[in-house]
């Protein structure tokens, strides 16, 4: 069954690119953005001549520590077109291409450059000073709270809820950094075990250094055309299918944390637009938002890839692995390639497009593929975005 | 004035404070070049198809790589402003102009300077050079060109 929303022209994936994640770069927010916008363009054949419309995204510009970082970036061949800049926190990875959809299924803009950028190394001593201005100033702040305790509180109430253990949900970053050592532009791969995660320092309880991504910079970049373009411009168009964004509750304490209902309405919004009843048997390569180990598992069942809770017993089973039913993350994900915020959501789109056309080269899952979908999650942990491509 | 009358006093409130303390931020690939330059006492820009852009950038709007070039002037006021008071309101000791100041040979962007003149004497076109700081007090910053001068 499909929405009956109107849309005015299938819109296709034709191109992307990708800069290096890495912890410190030399290039500009700019020039990074510019890069990645280069490398798709030119992965479709295309030059900035040929875009009509722009959408950008950084999360905060406290990062990057320039006011306007998406006009900013918009330099990468924006000027002088209709350019505009979203933002949801991490979730803005994937709502860029979304926005991106909506320029070109509107009839618009024949083709849309979508491009993500975020610089973290800027802020000292640690970015993660910048995540203290997202909790309530009067409430909570004066507590000293970062982003690790409350995704430490999230963790132990799935792993409660659950019954998952800690050597479980470290199977999750032990499968993401494998991964990850075939992708070239990845900054954190490596072949570890359950043990090195385990005995990685203890930042928080139960989220041990190993469980998390790593601070990056870095830039991602998509190219959308409507259908008669796609056509023009490639063979193997690779269609959005469905796209779906839900912002839950700012106040996450009234939430039941184990499961992700911010990205469960997005996703059920998405495969409803895509016409996809059953998604745990018909979407075949997923790449759920990892920025920290059981958040994958999290929100594969927040995408209902697997049933509540069920995850962890697939992951032990082999589920999620490349060559397994459902391969999770094939790229190396947030915690294997880098979490330059808003362009490792666009580095997970970009992924499954590389995936569906069969262009991943080593890390291309084993079975065939028709489906994949993307997710990513952000603002005070209440927004989630999920685009549906297939081929 | 009505505005004036609140202060902060006159609300209920809590303090906060920036924890980021610093940024760090990186010239980019061009950038550290035009740096170099500065400290020897040299302005870059680069030449891409339509004429030279001041600063240069890593790349040409039309997206081919351009090329690293010295520009050397004349360069002349685009328009400027005379600044009376600084950020707190307080006055300056003396008027300062500040000008955007493009040169003949570059057909795109431009610097925003001080220009050292009297404010009653600058006018659009007129023609100034730089006057840098001496060679062993050039850090690679815009300000190793101490300020603009009438030529």
């Amino acid at each position: 069954m499909r929405t009956n929303i109107f849309v005015k022209d299938r819109v296709a994936v034709v191109g992307a690119g990708l800069t290096l994640f890495r912890r410190r770069l030399q290039e500009t927010p700019r020039e990074l953005a510019w890069e990645a916008a280069k490398q798709a363009l030119e992965s479709a054949g295309l030059t900035f001549d040929d875009i009509d419309c722009i959408v950008t995204g950084t999360a905060p510009d406290a990062f990057d520590g320039l006011h306007f970082n998406g006009e900013y970036i918009a330099d990468a061949g924006g000027f002088g077109k209709p350019t505009v800049r979203v933002y949801v926190g991490g979730g803005t990875g994937v709502f860029v291409p979304v926005a991106a959809w909506w320029h070109a299924a509107s009839g618009l803009c024949d083709t849309v450059l979508a491009v993500a950028e975020e610089k973290m190394s800027p802020a000292h001593p640690h970015p993660q000073g910048v995540f203290a201005y997202i909790w309530d100033p009067i409430l909570e702040r004066p507590l000293g709270p970062n982003l690790i305790w409350i995704f430490a509180m999230e963790m132990r109430r799935y792993m409660y809820k659950c019954g998952a253990t800690k050597e479980t949900i470290a199977k999750v970053s032990v499968k993401n950094k494998r991964n990850a050592l075939d992708h070239p532009a990845a900054q954190a791969a490596a072949n570890i075990t359950v043990e090195d995660v385990l005995n990685s320092e203890l930042l928080v309880w139960p989220v041990n250094r190993l469980d998390i991504s790593p601070v990056s910079d870095g830039a991602a970049a998509v190219i959308l055309a409507r259908e008669n373009e796609a056509r023009r411009i490639t063979d193997s168009p690779v269609w959005v299918e469905g796209i779906g964004f839900t912002l839950d509750n700012t106040h996450w304490y009234n939430r039941e944390l184990a499961f992700p209902r911010y990205v469960n309405y997005a996703a059920r919004m998405a495969y409803k637009m895509a016409g996809i009843e059953r998604p745990w048997k018909e979407i075949d390569v997923a790449e759920p938002y990892d920025p920290f180990d059981y958040k994958e598992l999290h929100h594969i069942e927040g995408l209902m890839l697997a049933r509540p809770c069920e995850a962890p017993k697939l992951l032990e089973e082999g589920w999620f692995d490349r060559s397994g039913e459902l391969p999770t993350s094939p790229s190396g994900g947030l915690l294997g390639v880098g979490n330059p915020i808003a362009a490792a959501g666009l580095m997970k789109v970009a992924e499954i497009f590389w995936q569906l056309r069969y262009e991943a080269g080593p890390r291309q899952v084993k079975k065939p593929v028709h489906y994949g979908v993307a997710q990513a999650w952000g603002d005070l942990m209440q927004a989630g975005t999920v685009i549906v491509l297939g081929n | 004035m009505v505005w004036k009358a609140w202060r902060i006093g006159d609300v209920i409130h809590y303090p906060g404070s920036e924890e980021v303390e610093k940024y760090v931020y990186t010239p980019g690939i061009h950038g550290i070049e035009f740096a170099k330059a500065l400290k020897e006492g040299r302005i870059l820009g680069m030449k891409c198809p339509g004429g030279v852009h001041v600063p240069p950038k890593t790349y040409c709007p039309d997206g081919s790589p351009g090329e690293l070039v010295e520009v050397k002037g004349p360069w002349r006021i685009a328009t400027f402003t005379v600044v009376y008071e600084d950020i707190y309101g307080n006055p300056l000791p003396e008027p300062q102009v500040l000008a955007l100041i493009r040169p003949d040979d570059a057909r795109r962007g431009g610097l925003i300077h001080i220009v050292k003149a009297d404010p009653d004497a600058v006018y659009i076109g007129m023609e100034v050079k730089p006057h840098w700081r001496p060679p062993e007090q050039r850090t690679g910053h815009i300000t190793d060109i101490e300020y603009f001068e009438p030529a």
